[in-house]
């Protein structure tokens, strides 16, 4: 018994002598190396969930009663009657997702002339709600005279009263859903028109690229940005890889090469955000179609496009592009 | 404006990367002497009208190889609180050195190398720093330098052109060192020769251009 302790004893001092020397031998240089690899292992912080600006929370739609901050407020003349004003709710679910989601919209325009009208599906940027973008869906609701067009617009999931969280795949599944409630109404795809605003471009260039329910006929997008690897490199200077600060694959660069329908893509030449020679000439010149159309905005900074241009010039250069 | 999120978390990663330290060493360690050292610091920003400093964290080791040259290795805790180990290794050399006037020149080539652990895209960078500096009393030192990263790709995403690959950024820091400690403080004007607009990070700096930096440094000797 009392060997055994002694045995016991000497095993344990030896152990601590030789953690002892363990440490006092081991080197700055191999404590640097550890501690790295196991931030490196148990890092998780990531840009992805910041693409998402649903900061401001609402219990209801204001529409026109709408009092927060927005890019412009359109005068009296561009009222939409309530008759022309369809706020509804449809549910999504798609691609990864393993249950359904509410989102909301809404439609401007003839309910029962759907089956008949051209319709442009709004995909809104990463912006709060619909609010904030109802003054943009009026003035499309003006293309080529008042509701010429009728006009989609959808809170994705996390946005607005919409269920769920916000996600880029869900982006994805929620503008399909938008255009699976058209289909539904009889819309067919040579009268669907995608209309995407910086981040709603990654959403619209996608469907476009890549058709689900329905192939959009053809393609506008505002101030779109060209992947996360471009706005990684712009924020650093240096060529770094996206994936050092998101997992997002937005890649509207690559992906509207895939595109073959007519492209109309507008963009302020003063973009402070999403700069014009970095993002929006890239998608510009990848364009994988035989017709697409540019429009410089002289002076208009991101989000300042319409009143810049002018709200009947912006309003025109659509309607012919659409027209042609 | 429909900007995308003014996040602190979006700005500090999207953000000027070379930007993200002060220069290791200033005056070589004495042969056999070691040092380790924190920083933290970063280029100025707007953040919701209010100038702020972008607070990246690195933590290095430095060892005196002889009285003329150091050799220093880091980690950016940063930049691993995100998945990406990035590191910069390099050594201070004492150029030339005047006793009498306590003036002198150094220069830290160093390599400074990223990878991240969600796609393991590793990246590689040299920089260069030269500093021209000189000592007050026992233990007050100021430095003034140039700060040099290099991008070695000439493409970038989309196999666009690469729009520069020379970042030289001047430099000026003080330095207090009272027995062992050391406290540093730097600025830096972070690529004055680039337009800091458009960008997703709005960076404060003259006439538009880079960023101003400020960093404070620690370091224990022994």
């Amino acid at each position: 018994m009392t060997k055994r302790i002694q045995f016991a004893t000497k095993a344990l001092r030896h152990k601590v002598l030789f953690l002892i020397g363990f440490a006092t031998k081991v080197s700055i240089y191999q404590v640097l190396f550890f501690t790295s690899l196991s931030l490196l292992f148990t890092s998780c912080l990531r840009l992805d969930s910041n693409l998402f600006n649903v900061s401001d929370k609402i219990s209801e739609y204001k529409w026109d009663d709408y009092t927060g901050e927005q890019d412009f407020k359109l005068d009296a003349s561009y009222k939409i009657q309530d008759s022309m004003m369809y706020q509804f709710t449809m549910d999504s679910k798609g691609k990864g997702d393993t249950k359904s989601y509410k989102i909301y919209g809404m439609y401007i325009g003839d309910l029962n002339q759907i089956a008949n009208d051209t319709v442009i599906l709004y995909c809104h940027g990463n912006k709060w709600h619909m609010d904030f973008y109802w003054q943009r869906a009026k003035l499309l609701a003006h293309t080529g005279g008042k509701h010429r067009f009728g006009v989609l617009m959808i809170d994705y999931r996390g946005y607005g009263l919409s269920d769920g969280p916000p996600s880029e795949e869900g982006l994805y599944n929620d503008a399909d859903a938008a255009m699976q409630w058209l289909k539904s109404k009889g819309l067919s795809e040579q009268r669907l028109i995608v209309y995407g605003f910086s981040m709603g471009t990654s959403a619209a260039t996608e469907l476009s690229a890549t058709p689900r329910s329905m192939r959009p006929h053809k393609l506008i997008l505002e101030a779109p940005f060209a992947s996360a690897a471009v706005m990684s490199a712009d924020g650093a200077g240096l060529n770094v890889p996206a994936s050092y600060t998101t997992n997002l694959k937005i890649d509207n660069a690559e992906e509207i090469k895939k595109v073959k329908q007519d492209f109309c893509w507008i963009h302020g030449t003063q973009d402070n955000f999403l700069g014009i020679k970095t993002h929006g000439e890239v998608v510009y010149k990848n364009h994988g179609g035989n017709y697409k159309e540019a429009h410089r905005i002289e002076g208009a900074d991101h989000g300042q496009v319409p009143t810049t241009f002018g709200f009947q010039n912006y309003n025109d250069m659509l309607y012919k592009f659409i027209m042609r | 404006m429909s900007k995308i999120q003014s996040s602190f978390i979006l700005i500090v990663t999207m953000s000027l990367l070379i930007a993200c330290a002060p220069s290791r060493v200033i005056k070589p360690l004495a042969k056999g002497e070691q040092a380790v050292g924190a920083n933290i610091g970063g280029p100025l920003i707007d953040f919701g009208g209010i100038p702020i400093f972008i607070p990246y964290t690195s933590a290095f080791y430095a060892k005196g190889l002889n009285d003329k040259t150091t050799a220093f290795g880091s980690i950016h805790l940063t930049a691993s609180s995100f998945g990406v180990f990035q590191t910069d290794m390099g050594i201070c050399r004492e150029l030339w050195y005047n006793p009498k006037n306590k003036l002198g020149v150094s220069a830290n080539p160093a390599l400074n190398f990223a990878l991240d652990r969600w796609e393991w895209k590793a990246k590689l960078w040299p920089q260069l720093d030269v500093n021209l500096h000189k000592e007050f009393g026992s233990n007050k030192l100021i430095y003034l330098g140039l700060c040099n990263w290099f991008e070695l790709s000439r493409i970038r995403a989309h196999s666009e052109v690469q729009p520069k690959n020379w970042f030289m950024s001047p430099q000026v820091g003080f330095q207090y060192s009272p027995k062992k400690w050391t406290y540093g403080i730097e600025s830096k004007w972070v690529a004055p020769g680039v337009n800091n607009q458009p960008n997703v990070v709005d960076y404060l700096g003259p006439n538009h251009k880079g960023a101003i930096g400020v960093y404070f440094q620690f370091i224990r000797r022994f």
